[in-house]
């Protein structure tokens, strides 16, 4: 018997209208959820997936800059989707949700109880929804405030409040985004088996194909505010027929990727960045993009000769690495502790415990670990921003000048009221490779970098803040690389990206890598990424590095529990 | 809580030690002789000798200064180089007159604050020009609030509300000194009416400037918080926006307006000082000015150091409140 039609949205369209433009989100979109099945709404960043999340619970801004027609219809009844009063029925009743974003989804000044109590109607049916997804302890939980939870716990706390009123749609828009890999596999399971035994129709949003084949039976994937293709979800992830469903499912990074050529379909910008690599190094080649799409585009072929290591060794060419005996970076025995107040007395975090570990040259290595792990305090050690208690860090390689980061949130990373050209000037002026270059000849190089790292000479007077968030990585890269560090050192870069985005920044890494001759350090909490730029992933945990293991056989080789754990928290 | 309470107390008397070193260090590095203040210019040799050790003077700099704080303490701040009287009693009648004015102008400042945030947040031309108004208000001197006010009330609305003094009929017997309260206390509903009303524009005058920075502190905390995940959150669960801004905007606003009035209440003390001479207001702040004028120390010392010891106790109890209102505060 088939279970009735909770969700239906029929021709919806979403304009914005701003500054005298006029931005469709949403066009033409029609679909419909039945009770206790998962639709998938899958696309990148601007594809509208999240304002029909907002639309079918009538939160669509309502200040007058948006317009939609089309008709909504939840639990049988008929909705206009942003004016209608009768929202003010559905919302909260019919239709609830779980937002992205669980540090700040909850509200700071009240505890768990006094929000939840007002939605169950006891303390006592609150330490029941607490339970049923599956924290321990709720009564204590109860008189915490947000702020004393975890994030995998305060999303937990919201899939319960979300459920408290026994919706029949619950909305998630990207739930587990914010969260470390492992938690993010706890939570998808607790929201599993809670919406299983709520019975309720659930629209799921995310930008995640692993994540969407895990949790949903049907996928709908858009992309520019149209939906390109429908289907059940295991159908669309294994036979996709829409081009933009394909070139998704091929940025997809899993543990079996190829390591050795770049990854996802050929990128132009990436295509000119390596045909310009290629030019340098005096063997122009104009066939890279048929042999990336063929796929035997190794990056081998971008190794080129490198002057300063020539310089150092005597030898000319770089195939002779295994003669250069100084490592890039070398971390000694680095111990750091940190110290805090709690109720009068000194309370001290271990974070890193007696660290060491080598980076050769060329060679690029993966810190994995989750939140709190210890690896993001010792890339800022390694990078001289912050010193250890003990032990050293020597980062004087035979190539390249000093190191350089890149962070997770490029924008952030950029001082907002520079241009580009004067970020990447901050640099050169700051080497002795840029000491007495005048002007133009600094400009000339922060162009060449630019066009390395696809992007063209407009960008040299923007600000950051007119850029997206994929350009403003390329720049933070640029700005990196314009003076070769002797290790380039990457907190999670891809993270906060699209899929897409995310792939054309591995690629650059790896083309910069081999190309220039640097080293790279990778800190992550994705298994995929760290295997695809690193040839040894070290596993991180507790302040420790657990384990050392070849990047190619990763998901084979890796023998700890916890690596384990994070191989199968990876959702194929 | 408690402990927080009794950390931030332990810091007040830390923090007025230190202010009363301040003042009485300024006291002896200023480039006045408080002797010649005392017995005049001509005074002879033996005059300034007696003098000097009447005041206590001729003593060590240390001992000087230990009985500088245990009269203090006590509330006694010496004596008046200007008056010969001892300054307590002449502050007696002035810091009562001080505090009701400013504890007035404080209650206005958060009237208009609060009353001004909801104009301010008004879209459209409405808000707008209130917007205008309250600037151009904001960005003028209290003195000159004050004399508009002068100009307005007593002149052009020919006395509607009084414009100089505290009252029409004088101080009690063994009163409390706030007048609106003795008043009170002695069943006069005459006298604690005409005590309002003389407080009104003076308070006005002092508030309006810190009234208007609240309001946009407020302004900004609640639409801010309007429009934050946990506000969106709120209303995914189906709360009405009425019930977002009590429930949550309003408090989770409150924590910035709450530091701004503590500053702002510093200010206040500075502004009353003009504020209390354009009203005839017989306060600390008229008693500062006169005894500066005639390098009167011991006077100035005790004026800052109360007016400083208020300002810091208002503080403490914002921080207090701070606490109260915002749990990562207390817990962290």
């Amino acid at each position: 018997m088939a279970e009735p039609i909770v969700l239906t949205v029929s021709d919806l369209t979403v304009t914005y209208r701003g500054r005298g433009r006029v931005v469709t989100a949403v066009q033409d979109v029609s679909l419909s959820i039945a009770a206790g099945r998962c639709l998938g709404l899958v696309g990148e960043s601007g594809s509208g997936k999240s304002t029909i999340g907002a639309a079918v619970q009538g939160i669509i801004a309502a200040d007058g800059s948006a317009h939609a027609t089309g008709r909504i219809s939840i639990a049988g009844r008929d909705l206009t989707p942003i004016t209608d009063p009768a929202w003010a029925q559905v919302r909260g009743r019919d239709v609830t949700s779980v937002f992205q974003d669980p540090m700040r989804s909850l509200d700071p000044t009240m505890t768990i109880g006094r929000m939840l109590n007002r939605y169950t109607g006891s303390a006592e049916a609150s330490v029941a929804a607490l339970e049923r997804v599956q924290i321990r302890r709720a009564g204590e939980v109860l008189k915490k405030y947000p702020h004393q939870l975890s994030g995998g716990m305060r999303q937990r706390v919201m899939i319960a409040l979300a459920l408290a009123p026994q919706p029949r749609l619950l909305v998630a828009d990207e739930p587990t985004t914010a969260l470390d890999v492992s938690v993010q596999a706890e939570v998808l399971s607790v929201l599993r088996e809670s919406i299983e035994g709520a019975g309720c129709a659930v629209l799921f949003v995310t930008h995640d194909l692993g994540v969407a084949r895990h949790m949903c039976d049907d996928i709908a994937v858009m992309k520019d505010g149209l939906v390109v293709e429908t289907g059940a979800a295991d159908d669309v992830i294994a036979r996709p027929e829409d081009a933009y469903t394909q070139r998704l499912m091929a940025s997809r990074i899993t543990l079996t990727t190829d390591r050795m050529r770049p990854v996802g379909a050929p990128e132009p910008a990436v295509v000119a960045s390596m045909r310009d690599v290629l030019a340098d190094q005096g063997r122009p080649g104009d066939d890279v993009a048929d042999a990336w799409g063929a796929g035997d585009l190794e990056w081998e072929r971008f190794m080129g000769r490198t002057a300063a290591v020539g310089a150092a060794t005597g030898l000319s060419d770089v195939r002779l690495v295994e003669h250069v005996t100084r490592p890039s970076l070398a971390v000694n025995e680095v111990d750091k502790t940190y110290w805090s107040r709690v109720k009068g007395r000194k309370v001290g975090n271990h974070v890193l415990k007696n660290v060491s570990f080598e980076i050769g040259y060329r060679e690029a290595v993966a810190l994995v670990g989750e939140s709190g792990s210890g690896k993001s305090t010792l890339l800022r050690i390694a990078a001289g921003i912050e010193n250890p208690d003990s032990g050293s860090v020597d980062s004087q390689g035979v190539a390249g000048e000093g190191t350089q980061v890149i962070f997770q949130d490029a924008g952030a990373s950029l001082t907002p009221w520079r241009t580009v050209e004067e970020l990447l000037r901050e640099r050169i002026e700051h080497t002795t490779t840029g000491a007495g270059m005048s002007r133009a000849q600094m400009r000339a190089l922060a162009l060449s970098t630019l066009e390395l790292v696809g992007l063209d000479e407009s960008v040299l007077a923007a600000r950051p803040t007119q850029l997206s968030g994929g350009q403003q990585q390329r720049v933070a890269i640029a700005r990196a690389v314009v003076v070769p560090p002797s290790v380039l050192l990457c907190d999670e870069p891809t993270s906060a990206l699209d899929v897409s985005v995310a792939c054309s920044v591995l690629n650059l890494i790896n083309l910069l890598r081999h190309s220039l001759g640097i080293s790279v350090m990778f800190v992550t909490h994705d298994l995929a990424a760290a295997r695809l730029i690193a040839d040894r992933v070290l596993v991180m945990t507790g302040g420790e590095i657990v384990e050392t293991v070849g990047a190619e056989r990763l998901a084979q080789d890796i023998t700890t529990d916890y690596g384990r754990r994070l191989v199968d928290a990876v959702l194929a | 809580m408690l402990v927080f309470v009794a950390k931030r107390l332990g810091s007040l008397v830390v923090v007025l030690f230190f202010l009363t070193l301040l003042v009485f260090t300024l006291g002896k590095v200023a480039d006045s002789d408080p002797v010649r203040t005392y017995v005049g210019v001509n005074a002879s040799a033996e005059a300034v000798e007696a003098a000097r050790e009447e005041l206590g003077l001729d003593n060590p700099i240390p001992v000087q200064f230990g009985s500088f704080v245990a009269g203090a303490v006590q509330g006694d701040f010496g004596i008046s180089l200007s008056s010969k009287r001892p300054i307590a009693d002449e502050l007696s009648t002035r810091l009562p007159a001080t505090l009701e004015l400013a504890g007035w102008a404080l209650a206005l400042t958060v009237v208009i604050g609060v009353s001004l945030a909801s104009l301010y947040s008004r879209p459209g031309r409405f808000g707008a020009f209130m917007r205008f108004v309250f600037f151009s208000a904001a960005s003028a001197p209290s003195f000159l609030i004050a004399m508009l006010s002068v100009l307005v009330f007593y002149k052009w609305l020919d006395g509607a509300l009084p414009a100089a003094g505290r009252s029409s009929y004088g101080p009690y017997e063994d009163a409390t000194g706030f007048y609106v309260l003795d008043g009170i206390l002695h069943g006069s509903p005459t006298y604690t009416w005409d005590a309002i009303q003389h407080l009104l524009l003076p308070a006005f005058a002092a508030a309006v400037g810190s009234g208007v920075a609240l309001a946009r502190v407020l302004a900004d905390g609640i639409s801010s918080s309007l429009g934050s995940p946990w506000a969106r959150t709120a209303r995914a669960l189906g709360e009405r926006e009425g019930t977002v801004l009590r429930r949550h905007a309003l408090r989770n606003a409150s924590s910035p307006a709450l530091s701004l009035l503590a500053v702002q209440a510093g200010f206040m003390v500075s502004s009353l000082v003009v504020v209390e001479q354009v009203f005839s207001w017989n306060g600390l702040g008229s008693y500062l000015s006169g005894a500066i004028g005639v390098g009167d120390f011991p006077a100035i010392a005790a004026v800052c150091l109360i007016l400083g010891a208020v300002y810091v106790i208002l503080n403490t109890l914002v921080d207090v409140a701070l606490a109260a209102v915002d749990p990562r505060v207390r817990l962290s």
